[in-house]
């Protein structure tokens, strides 16, 4: 072959850059990532997980729940919504001016803008960040997800395919941890739902001389036959400890937006 | 090989060569103009790597300009200069210390109408006896907010008026301004009763 060795360098040099670039430049960049500050509150971020959200975290790898579910919510835009705080001195001035001003959808510029017209009139207004997007809209997150949210997790388990529900943030929109546990035993209850049950994250069991205070409340068509309960395995307790620890919905620097309660 | 092959110019099993040729001009503008407008690209989105940029924010400044709220926030600032200032006597939960320092959780000291009285104690310090939540506290605080910028102390106070469970308003450093202009330049611990006389 001709020109051998300088096919050869060509090769070392367009694999070892795409190496560097995407190898070695991230693991500079993130490897050595601390925990970060929420804004407003400037508590820690994010939590550290408990005993049995980090075995759950295994469970759900065993299972392959990435295969249908996602953990990254993406954002398009943001935008933002003036509010006003006080009407000031003259209420009616700045009442007026308001129902002449666009006050949602704006650009951070743009708000500003109204917030100087509005001052000049008297009156005090605020600003609120909103982060738009398909997944927002949808009710799965607040804001998009970064690199901070997955600090504690191993493996990451981003996924791929959205055969159901994004779970990036599901502590944050379904806090009810009996409903999960009647959800993964049988997930029929929400309906047209193409998941499959984890009966055998369950026992069902005869009653003994009194019913489990763990036992399900089941609707009455997944219910077991009479004098039969059905009771958590650890690994299910441990599952839906590991779904309840999945949060991305407090502001952060990278990904900032209004919490919608001020402290 | 015949006789008839070797007369010819080239063999046919001979490598094909090419001849050195210029690069038409074309390539080498569309080219340069394909990477100028990918940097462009480049510069406008890609916030140079930067760590803390991620879509749809494009650049550092843009990412600042979207933070919530103008400003530094008083609660975070608040936070970090109460827990450096106060926490040692006042402790980080704001239940105070036996024999140290009174509570401020819940203090009718702390959770007031106005910002007078309770800017005047860390920019004039506070001697007893004074009451808090029904006890008796008679002991001696320096004035540890003097030192403080205005805008810092503000933010120590509205940390203070909306922790551990209390509610209150927001104090600015304007107010600071004033309570100083006030004091003149020579604090001197001001006593409980004379304290309480003043309005909120
Ligand atoms: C050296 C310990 C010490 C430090 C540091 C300290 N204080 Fe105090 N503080 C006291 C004592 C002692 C009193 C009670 C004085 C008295 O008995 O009259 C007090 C009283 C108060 C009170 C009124 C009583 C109450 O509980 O509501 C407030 C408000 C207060 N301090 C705020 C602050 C702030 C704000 C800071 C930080 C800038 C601070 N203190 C730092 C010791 C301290």
């Amino acid at each position: 072959m001709k020109n051998g060795f300088g096919v050869f360098y060509a090769v070392v040099i367009a694999l070892g850059l795409s190496w560097a670039g995407f190898v070695v430049a991230p693991a500079v960049q993130l490897g050595t990532a601390k925990r970060t500050t929420v804004l407003v509150t400037g508590d820690n971020w994010p939590l550290q997980r408990t005993g049995a959200a980090t075995l759950g975290e295994q469970v759900y790898r065993a299972n392959g729940c990435v295969a249908c579910h996602t953990m990254q919510i993406r954002q398009d835009g943001v935008a933002c919504e003036v509010t006003l705080a006080k009407p000031g001195k003259t209420p009616e001035v700045v009442s007026n001016l308001l129902a002449t001003l666009k006050l949602s959808g704006l650009t951070k510029e743009e708000a500003d803008a109204t917030i100087e017209k509005i001052s000049t009139a008297g009156g005090k207004a605020e600003t609120h960040v909103i982060p738009t997007g398909a997944d927002i809209t949808r009710g799965w997150g607040v804001r998009k997800s970064v690199a901070a949210d997955y600090l504690y997790d191993a493996p990451l388990q981003l996924g791929t395919l959205r055969v159901g529900p994004d779970l990036a943030n599901l502590g944050g929109r379904m806090a009810d941890a009996n409903w999960h546990l009647v959800h993964l035993y049988a997930p029929g209850v929400v309906k047209g739902s193409a998941m499959p049950s984890y009966k055998f994250l369950f026992e069902v069991r005869k009653v003994g001389s009194a019913p489990s205070s763990d036992a399900l409340n089941l609707p009455k068509e997944f219910a077991p036959a009479d004098g039969y309960e059905v009771v958590p395995k650890p690994e299910a307790k441990q599952l839906v400890a590991y779904l309840l620890s999945r949060h991305a919905d407090v502001p952060l620097y990278e990904a900032p937006f209004t919490p919608a309660t001020k402290p | 090989m015949s006789e008839e092959n070797q007369s010819c110019s080239l063999p046919s099993n001979a490598e094909p060569t090419a001849t050195r040729s210029t690069v038409p001009m074309w390539i080498i503008v569309v080219t340069l103009v394909l990477v100028f407008i990918g940097f462009v690209f480049f510069d406008r989105h890609s916030g140079w790597f930067d760590a803390k940029v991620y879509a749809p924010y494009g650049s550092v400044e843009k990412v600042e300009a979207y933070q919530p709220g103008t400003g530094p926030n008083p609660m975070i600032v608040g936070k970090k200069n109460y827990e450096m200032f106060c926490a040692s006597c006042h402790g980080s939960d704001g239940a105070g210390k036996v024999g140290q320092a009174p509570p401020l959780a819940g203090s009718e000291l702390v959770i007031t109408k106005g910002f007078h009285r309770l800017a005047m104690i860390p920019l004039e310090g506070l001697t007893g006896p004074i009451k808090v939540k029904g006890q008796e506290w008679n002991l001696i605080m320096a004035p540890m907010g003097a030192a403080l910028p205005d805008a810092d102390l503000a933010a120590v106070l509205t940390y203070i008026r909306n922790s551990w469970g209390n509610k209150a308003g927001e104090i600015t450093a304007d107010d600071i301004k004033t309570i100083r202009a006030e004091i003149g330049a020579h604090p001197v611990p001001i006593v409980g009763d004379k304290l309480m006389a003043m309005p909120e």
